[in-house]
């Protein structure tokens, strides 16, 4: 399918739609961390691949660099880091195991009033989000209090 | 198929990235927790360079460089084909993730190795 083919309506939302189309659900906002979060992640891995190949410059500029990744602004950084690393990867349990199909109920008549499968996941998604906050909060605390 | 088989192998290298990510969290950023030594002695020049002198690490590390860049760089291809591009741009981004990671991966590799084969005072 060519999405670029004219429609006769105009409803593209573009970036905006990431954010709001509408009301959206909670899963949906997960849905917009887990882009954002890896996004950065692999922003980041990559710079860090860049920062890591300074160590061919000796130790002083190793050093130098140690020093500099001490400081607080970096050590914040550090933290939201972890904090991105930490999100992504407790959801992406949760997708792994929407795709396949734990969480959800089992099948049935599509009786009035109708049950969806994102409510009967729910509960796990609160879970998880929950681990994910407690991780992130005992990470912190080791992180700037050691 | 293709398609198909790229995302299965972005889902299988999820375990390995939780692993190899994790420990090098626990080594690099939470040793005072994990080890018993502070993060600067953990991250200074000779303790690294010991450290990267070790089979292990260097096959470890090449691992996690291959799982995180391919699960990453495959994420952020997904993310720019959703935008309404032609074919030609479609062809381009691919390509164009495909060479900046394999890039990205030698270099990686690179220094894994520098660091495995470095002599000190050579």
């Amino acid at each position: 399918m060519n999405s670029n083919k004219p429609t006769a309506y105009n409803n593209r939302l573009g970036l905006k739609g990431w954010v709001y189309a509408g009301r959206y659900t909670f899963e949906r906002y997960l849905y917009l961390g887990h882009r954002l979060s890896g996004m950065g992640l692999i922003a980041y891995m990559v710079l860090h691949i860049i920062e890591t190949a300074n160590r061919m410059r000796g130790v002083e500029a190793w050093q130098g660099l140690m020093a500099l990744f001490a400081s607080w602004p970096f050590k914040i950084i550090e933290y939201l880091l972890f904090a991105a690393a930490v999100f992504h990867a407790m959801n992406g349990v949760r997708l792994l195991l929407t795709e396949l199909g734990f969480f959800l109920g089992k099948p049935k008549e599509p009786v009035y009033p109708y049950s969806s499968s994102v409510m009967r996941h729910r509960p796990l998604t609160f879970v998880i989000m929950g681990l994910a906050a407690l991780i992130i909060i005992l990470g912190g605390s080791s992180l700037f209090f050691p | 198929m293709r398609e198909t088989r790229l995302w299965s192998l972005h889902i299988l290298v999820i375990p390995i990235i939780a692993v190899l990510l994790g420990a090098h969290f626990a080594l690099m950023h939470y040793a005072p927790v994990f080890y018993g030594v502070s993060v600067e002695e953990a991250r200074n020049f000779e303790t690294m360079i010991e450290r990267g002198k070790s089979v292990a690490q260097l096959v470890l590390y090449i691992l996690l460089l291959a799982a995180g860049l391919y699960h990453g760089l495959y994420g952020m291809r997904g993310i720019l084909r959703e935008l309404p591009l032609t074919p030609a741009l479609a062809k381009l981004v691919d390509w164009g993730i495909l060479l900046f990671g394999l890039f990205i991966f030698a270099l990686g590799t690179y220094v894994t190795w520098w660091t495995f084969s470095f002599k000190a005072g050579g």
